[in-house]
């Protein structure tokens, strides 16, 4: 920001200052406004990271060295849930983004009233804790008594899915299927955020330009949205890699360890196994893996990320 | 296609997919009116609905101390966090600090964190610290996993302040922190609100850490209530649902009164500059 170049010449120079600084704060003024969020930072954050990697560095019997990252790649237990987070990424994103673009277009640009509403009603799942969410699907999905079952029996399907969490098959797919229902709303949310920011003349002249229906959706709407794609596709592969308490409390990553991801693990080893430097190793290979998934979702939508609105340029 | 019959069929689909969305919040609601007779019957909207659960439940102990732990929590979380990333963006987006974008970008890496990747770590460190069972034991990393978010938005919204407003200010002789507290933080109000309500949200349905951390009945959160009250009501689901409708409704009424602000915050981006 230009600040020195905007002043008009003959104004009185404000006391001694950095270049392009506006006020005079001294430089251990400004210290002091960095304090409250590099002391929370450093105490919460980078001393658990930095005790977490050295912890990860005890091995079996105390050896130093790679000993837990090593027993990991033989722990087939391990392998499961690194397959069941990307699953869970995987999954998770593609329901959420479709359903969020797909319902946020016709919020946005085909309702001519009770946009707050809709916006509403679909963003209320989010704001209800999770562990009350695990139990009412618990139930929801639960076989002789549970609505879902009530429907399949109706629809005379309920033999073939006896127990959707209790198969290896569809635990965790059932326990995505909720954490699609929770956030969806929250995408419908930021594609009307992103989608308001469109200039409305560019999508009229668009349309004249004969964009119209599946075209306008395809080459129009979701280029203009791709900011808002990108922080979503971050943000929910992150959500995704740390869900714990609907898996914790619908099938504790079970039947037989089929639904657990690297979040159960680490619980799981940690504090119900009490292997903490194994769980450590786990916890390090969990944000490798998140860094590594962001990189690549980086690198795919070419940079550019916006979380707030911005005017969307064509 | 009339605009006037894709109006009406965005309508229609956006109502499916609404009262499609609603069904588990009407069938967990329908279970807490149940009578114990009624509870376990698959269907949506049972018959004879009652209150009876919910006389039982709210004389009953312990939900009144997890709701106030709760509060003041999530409320000790917001401020906390509206403290620091308000400081800090104001040092880096005002006061122009020596290396701010490389702090902006660390602080923006913490983003990308799993909570669970942190959980052993600060569990060990709490308890060295003497903070589990302690409002401070949650506060402290709610607010730390809270500040990128939070600096990402107030950042940005400080960021579009005219540079004039505080100079005139700074010319009266104003200090620094009169600045921030007169000029700025009224400036990027909706902002701030969009920051709370998100970090509200997060510290009242935290579960994780409150789960390893809260290890006394008295210091529980309301996430955690559910748990509690599993096992004495495994026989009688319409009294633990009349709980978790409870535990429930409280944010969503929050929500839906507040939502104007939260969405209007969103689509400013901010200020206007």
């Amino acid at each position: 920001m230009a600040a020195g170049a905007s002043r008009r010449p003959g104004l009185p120079r404000p006391g001694a200052r950095r270049r392009g600084a506006i006020l005079g704060a001294g430089r251990w003024e400004a210290a002091l406004y960095v304090l409250p969020a590099a002391a929370l930072f450093a105490v919460f954050i980078a001393e658990p990271i930095a005790a977490n990697l050295v912890s990860s560095l005890i091995g079996p019997h105390h050896r130093w060295g790679l000993g837990n990252y090593a027993m990991a790649a033989a722990d087939p237990v391990f392998g499961t849930a690194v397959r069941n987070s990307l699953l869970w990424v995987v999954v998770s994103l593609a329901f959420e983004i479709a359903i969020g673009f797909a319902l946020a277009i016709l919020i946005e640009l085909h309702l001519p009233r009770g946009r707050a509403v809709f916006r509403t009603l679909l963003f209320l799942p989010m704001v209800v804790t999770p562990s009350v969410i695990a139990l009412v699907f618990n139930t929801f999905y639960a076989s002789d008594y549970g609505l879902l079952y009530g429907l399949f029996r109706a629809l005379g399907l309920a033999s073939a899915f006896p127990a959707l969490l209790g198969a290896p098959a569809t635990a965790s797919l059932a326990i995505i299927a909720v954490n699609v229902w929770q956030w969806s709303g929250f995408f419908v949310l930021m594609y009307c955020v992103g989608l308001s920011a469109i200039d409305r003349e560019h999508l009229d002249a668009a349309e004249i330009d004969g964009a119209r229906g599946w075209n306008r959706v395809r080459h129009i709407l979701w280029p203009l949205c791709r900011g808002t794609t990108t922080s979503l596709v971050v943000l929910g592969t992150i959500q995704a890699l740390q869900q714990f308490p609907l898996i914790y409390l619908m099938t504790e990553g079970g039947p037989a360890d089929s639904s657990q991801t690297l979040a159960t693990y680490i619980f799981q080893t940690g504090f119900v196994q009490d292997q903490m430097h194994y769980a450590s190793a786990v916890a390090v290979m969990l944000f490798l893996l998140a860094l590594a998934l962001v990189a690549v979702e980086y690198r795919l939508a070419g940079g550019g990320l916006s979380l707030a609105a911005k005017r969307a340029r064509p | 296609m009339t605009p006037r019959a894709m109006q009406r069929i965005a309508l229609s689909i956006l109502i499916a997919a609404t009262a499609l969305s609603l069904v588990p919040t009407i069938y967990m609601v329908d279970i807490s009116l149940r009578t114990a007779a009624h509870s376990f019957d698959p269907v949506l909207i049972a018959a004879r609905p009652t209150l009876a659960n919910y006389v039982v439940v709210l004389h009953s102990g312990h939900l009144g101390r997890f709701f106030a732990n709760s509060v003041a929590i999530a409320g000790g979380s917001v401020a906390l966090t509206l403290f620091a990333a308000v400081t800090l963006s104001f040092a880096i987006a005002r006061l122009k600090i020596r290396f701010g974008r490389a702090i902006l970008l660390l602080v923006l890496s913490a983003l990308l964190l799993p909570l669970a990747s942190l959980l052993i770590p600060i569990t060990v460190l709490l308890k060295n610290l003497g903070l589990t069972n302690s409002y401070f034991g949650l506060i402290g990393p709610n607010a730390a996993l809270g500040i990128p978010f939070a600096t990402v938005i107030v950042n940005e919204a400080m960021a579009a302040i005219p540079d004039e407003l505080e100079e005139a200010a700074t010319l009266d002789g104003a200090s620094s922190l009169t600045v921030l507290w007169r000029i700025v933080v009224p400036l990027i109000r909706p902002a701030l609100i969009v920051v709370a309500i998100w970090e509200f949200l997060f510290a009242w349905n935290e579960f994780f850490l409150a789960l390893v951390i809260m290890t006394r009945n008295a210091m529980k959160t309301l996430p955690l209530a559910p748990l509690y009250y599993q096992g004495p009501y495994m026989t009688d689901p319409g009294k633990l649902f009349a709980i978790l409708t409870l535990i429930a409704v409280v944010p969503m009424i929050l929500y839906a009164c507040l939502q104007r602000w939260f969405v209007g915050g969103l689509m400013a981006g901010g200020v206007k500059g």
